[in-house]
């Protein structure tokens, strides 16, 4: 338990290991491996962006490359995944801190669709969510994702997550009506499960 | 946003612009420890609810997304003061607003909060043209879900221990309804309403 007053800096200790992957911090590098996946539409229709040029592509590597501590809200850890066998870059994770106080956050993950259907997403979100709990002491994790983003929010229920809103028409995205779920789930059930 | 015409009225109410006069009506209500919980402004005493009853009274359009527009509901028998209603317009581009009720507590169930909101739902979708309005609740005020149930807003989320009220873990109810929607839901009701008659 940390003191009132005492600056909380959590910064977990990297890379984090699973059974097939590796969770580790963005190097600059990686822009060719991320630009493979971020430069596709039919992974850019459910995110905020549309798809990145290679220049933009390189500008958020550089970006992610730092985001590997929290000190501030809305601060992000940023990895990238690879995998242990043949090493590639296969997605990226993110936990961002959205309230200090509340000990709330929010996990985002994206991945290349080369690699689908293998189980690794859910299983770099697991090992990111654990960390989360563990090493930044999160009361409550949440994810969003598009309603028609069917394989996201598969994910999030396999992790156990909870479906605590359905928002329609919320908001406009990219000129469209935006429908969309949030998952949580509190430590105390992570830890439970 | 053009400036609506005031007041609107339902069977037995009336929903005004505050006016000065108000003061000893909000005063029977807005310092209430279990109302103060959900009101923008903070008033233990006859000063600071002065100042939340001026704060109300500019609340009179909706210019800009951050806007608030606040009526003071009105017992049409015998011009009681019982509560108010509000949209607080929340997007920009989306045409998306919030509602929030009070009622004293002394008039609650006789369906007042229900006639007053929805009044208001068909006020805000007709004269500002919101897309979709939303209404939160703690999840322990049944009064309340109940209430926005009841009228016909669909439960679009229920947040666990989302954030710290007072050093306790908060929980709470979200309840929408979109433009569409609330015509569908109006004609059912007005049919049903002269059927009965």
């Amino acid at each position: 338990m940390l003191e009132t007053g005492s600056i909380m800096r959590p910064s977990p200790e990297l890379p984090i290991e699973t059974e097939r992957l590796i969770l580790r911090p963005f190097t600059r590098g990686d822009v060719d491996a991320v630009f493979a996946y971020r430069q596709r539409e039919d992974v850019a229709r459910f995110l905020f962006d549309g798809p990145m040029t290679r220049e933009t592509c390189a500008e958020a590597v550089q970006t992610r490359v730092r985001q590997i501590s929290l000190a501030d809200e809305d601060d992000r850890i940023t990895l990238a995944v690879e995998r242990r066998d043949g090493g590639e870059l296969i997605g990226e994770v993110t936990t961002i801190w959205r309230s200090v106080a509340d000990r709330q956050g929010e996990v985002g993950y994206i991945f290349n669709p080369d690699f689908q259907h293998k189980g690794y997403a859910t299983e770099a979100v697991r090992a990111l969510i654990s960390m989360s709990f563990a090493e930044l002491d999160l009361h409550r994790i949440y994810a969003r994702c598009d309603t028609r983003n069917v394989a996201s929010f598969q994910l999030m229920e396999r992790l156990g997550m909870r479906r605590e809103a359905h928002f329609r028409e919320h908001k406009l995205i990219k000129g469209a009506w935006d429908d969309q779920y949030i998952y949580a789930i509190l430590q105390s059930e992570w830890v439970a499960a | 946003m053009t400036l609506p015409a005031l007041p609107i009225e339902t069977d037995r109410l009336e929903l005004r612009l505050f006016e000065r006069a108000d003061l000893e009506a909000v005063m029977a209500y807005h310092a209430l420890p279990e109302v103060q919980r959900y009101l923008d402004w903070k008033a233990r005493d006859r000063v600071e609810v002065k100042a939340a009853l001026e704060g109300m009274r500019r609340q009179t359009r909706l210019t800009r997304p951050g806007d608030t527009f606040t009526l003071a509901v009105v017992r049409k028998s015998d011009d009681a003061l019982i509560g108010h209603v509000s949209l607080h317009w929340h997007d920009a581009t989306a045409a998306q607003a919030e509602l929030r009720f009070v009622l004293n507590p002394v008039h609650r169930r006789q369906g007042y909060a229900a006639e007053a909101v929805k009044r208001m739902l068909t006020f805000g979708f007709a004269e500002f043209g919101f897309h979709r309005i939303f209404a939160r609740c703690d999840a322990k005020n049944q009064a309340s879900a109940r209430l926005l149930k009841g009228i016909g807003m669909r439960l679009e989320a229920h947040y666990r221990e989302h954030a710290l009220f007072n050093g306790e873990w908060d929980e709470e109810l979200h309840f929408a309804v979109l433009d569409r929607e609330w015509q569908r839901s109006r004609k059912v009701q007005e049919f049903t309403a002269h059927r009965v008659a």
